[in-house]
């Protein structure tokens, strides 16, 4: 009896040390499938700089019709990616996510129209088939359309709209005379199709003046009264902005890490090496703080597009915290 | 016969409503976030709430639902009907039918999208693909489901093919092809409402769900699911209805009539 009692406090006492060394679990979920929008996560973790912060990372990929906001809520995740329009509409209808790091300093954007069919401002999409995402990804397009003063229902006077998938066919089949696209993904998708630069109309959401936040860190508001989760995401932030800036450094050697990981095998080296270049683009500045200004600006955006449907219809109140990023990288 | 009627109907109403109350007082003591699952009564505040919405949603859905239920279902009677002719087309036929009911709508639904356009015909095109089959099945069975004896007396009076066609073999094929016809009112609304997930201008009820879904309105996504219940419901009952005017002489009736 006191051999076994012996071994059993033996066992314990390894399994506590162990656990006294095991690293802190975090599980991510990626608003798109794994790529190059997501580089700075994967750098992050196959270069080791998760490990170094003393945390076990699971990066879950998302895909068409992933609601990151439901997996947050349902319990799925610990932080997700996600573009601010959607967490402020989620946070409005009762799932409480706040933004706790901005690595995406700019919008990539835009509507992608065919030259062929006569548009060149905004103004002239009066009357022109538009193709749209939804799940969540509609918000700055309801915005901009609200702003042009053209209704989206199909009255006369506005525009059709219709419900895109993620791919471009609508513009190539010429079901849509104008497509949402990416600056980094879908508009290359079409210029691979064989549709020269000339021959099409591009209207960049940031150069028109109503481009939104898009890819931040999101988590939910009660877990962030633990100071233990605060700390461990506060590494994690810290970790991946090493793993962003990595990724601006070393795109090539990003793209490999991107397409290991992609466990699908969709994605190409070609597309992806694209990919990492606009990204590039769109992380070059930004620390992971979130610029009070920029979230000033979209929160204005999102109040003024009105409308029947507004997409948030009062000012947001505690929809980000400055704590994750002050442990991180210490009080601006 | 009311009350015999009225007695049927309280069982199933009965369990509907503790179903119900169930629901609601589950989901209010347990806290659950309306996010995952809405009660009851925000539901139905959200059904009233949104009329023309889902009023528009039903007439996009229902053009697709019913061209497609009425195309396919006619194109697999008359198949059916030459498949009768002709043992030839019977074999060549029956297993191109039995793979193309096999397809999935998530893979056919895109295709007739690019082919079709995002309006109404691409989902009226998905449905005819689905409802199909079962009718050509449904109808090969009920057309060689006439007794020999019954043929043998058409033969004495010397009616030819289509009288026979007429006279004996399509009301005997009936009870078969209102089976085909009842299912194929399920796979109709399924398939129009799948099928709008894949593009669509916005409105519908596939549409609906999707993005609702992806806008977090999980209670609107509950109205729009009680609407398609409903209508298909409806659709069903009404082809029973009529099945029952048509296969009036069938043994199945008569045991409820005692």
């Amino acid at each position: 009896m006191k051999k076994s009692l012996f071994v059993f406090a033996g066992l314990a006492a390894i399994l506590a040390a162990g656990a006294a060394h095991a690293a802190d679990k975090v599980t991510l979920q990626l608003k798109w499938v794994a790529d190059a929008q997501f580089a700075g996560y994967y750098v992050a973790k196959d270069k080791g700089f998760y490990k170094d912060e003393n945390l076990d990372v699971t990066i879950k990929p998302g895909g068409p019709d992933i609601a990151p906001e439901q997996v947050l809520v349902g319990g799925g995740a610990d932080v997700v990616v996600d573009w601010m329009p959607a967490a402020l509409a989620a946070r409005e209808k009762g799932a409480e996510m706040v933004n706790i790091a901005q690595p995406f300093k700019r919008s990539g954007l835009e509507l992608t129209c065919r030259a062929d069919t006569g548009i060149k401002t905004p103004q002239d999409l009066k009357g022109h088939t538009l193709g749209v995402w939804f799940a969540g990804n509609e918000y700055p397009f309801l915005n901009w359309m609200a702003k042009l003063g053209f209704k989206t229902d199909g009255s006369p006077g506005g525009v059709k709209v219709i419900k895109q998938n993620f791919n471009v066919d609508p513009l190539i089949q010429k079901q849509a005379d104008c497509i949402s696209t990416m600056t980094y993904n879908e508009y290359w998708q079409v210029i691979d199709a064989g549709y020269k630069p000339s021959q099409l109309v591009v209207f960049n959401y940031t150069d028109e003046g109503v481009s939104t936040l898009e890819d931040g860190l999101y988590v939910m508001q009660d877990k962030l009264k633990d100071p233990a989760f605060v700390d461990k995401m506060a590494r994690f932030v810290r970790a991946s902005m090493k793993g962003w800036d990595y990724a601006r450094a070393h795109p090539a050697e990003a793209v490999k890490i991107v397409l290991d990981n992609d466990s699908t095998g969709a994605q190409t080296e070609h597309h992806q090496t694209q990919m990492m270049a606009e990204i590039n683009k769109l992380t070059a500045g930004s620390d992971g703080r979130l610029d009070l200004a920029a979230y000033q600006q979209t929160v204005k955006e999102l109040l003024s597009s009105g409308g029947s449907d507004p997409v948030i219809s009062k000012e947001p109140v505690g929809a980000y915290t400055t704590v994750v990023t002050d442990k991180a990288f210490g009080k601006k | 016969m009311t009350s015999g009627r009225l007695a049927n109907l309280l069982p199933p109403i009965a369990f509907g409503l503790a179903v119900l109350a169930v629901w609601e007082a589950g989901v209010r003591l347990l806290h659950v976030p309306a996010i995952i699952l809405p009660p009851p009564s925000a539901i139905a505040m959200r059904l009233a709430a949104s009329v023309p919405t889902l009023a528009a949603d039903f007439n996009q859905t229902i053009r697709g639902v019913l061209a497609g239920y009425a195309i396919g279902s006619l194109a697999g009677f008359v198949i059916a009907v030459l498949i009768d002719r002709s043992q030839f087309l019977q074999r060549g036929l029956m297993p191109i039918g039995n793979l193309v009911s096999a397809l999935p709508i998530v893979g056919i639904a895109p295709i007739m999208v690019m082919w079709f356009g995002f309006d109404w015909q691409s989902k009226a095109a998905v449905v005819v693909v689905m409802t199909f089959f079962p009718m050509l099945v449904n109808a090969v069975a009920g057309l060689s489901s006439a007794g020999a004896m019954e043929r043998d007396l058409m033969k004495t009076y010397g009616a030819d093919y289509w009288q026979t066609l007429l006279a004996l073999r399509l009301p005997v094929a009936m009870p078969f092809i209102f089976n085909a016809l009842k299912i194929n009112t399920t796979l109709a609304m399924i398939g129009a409402i799948v099928a709008e997930f894949f593009g669509t201008p916005i409105v519908g009820m596939g549409f609906r769900i999707s993005t609702e879904v992806g806008r977090l309105q999980i209670d609107m996504v509950w109205a729009t699911i009680v609407v398609a219940a409903i209508t298909g419901s409806l659709f069903y009952a009404l082809v029973a209805g009529v099945e029952r005017r048509v296969t009036f002489w069938h043994p199945s009736y008569r045991a409820k009539e005692a």
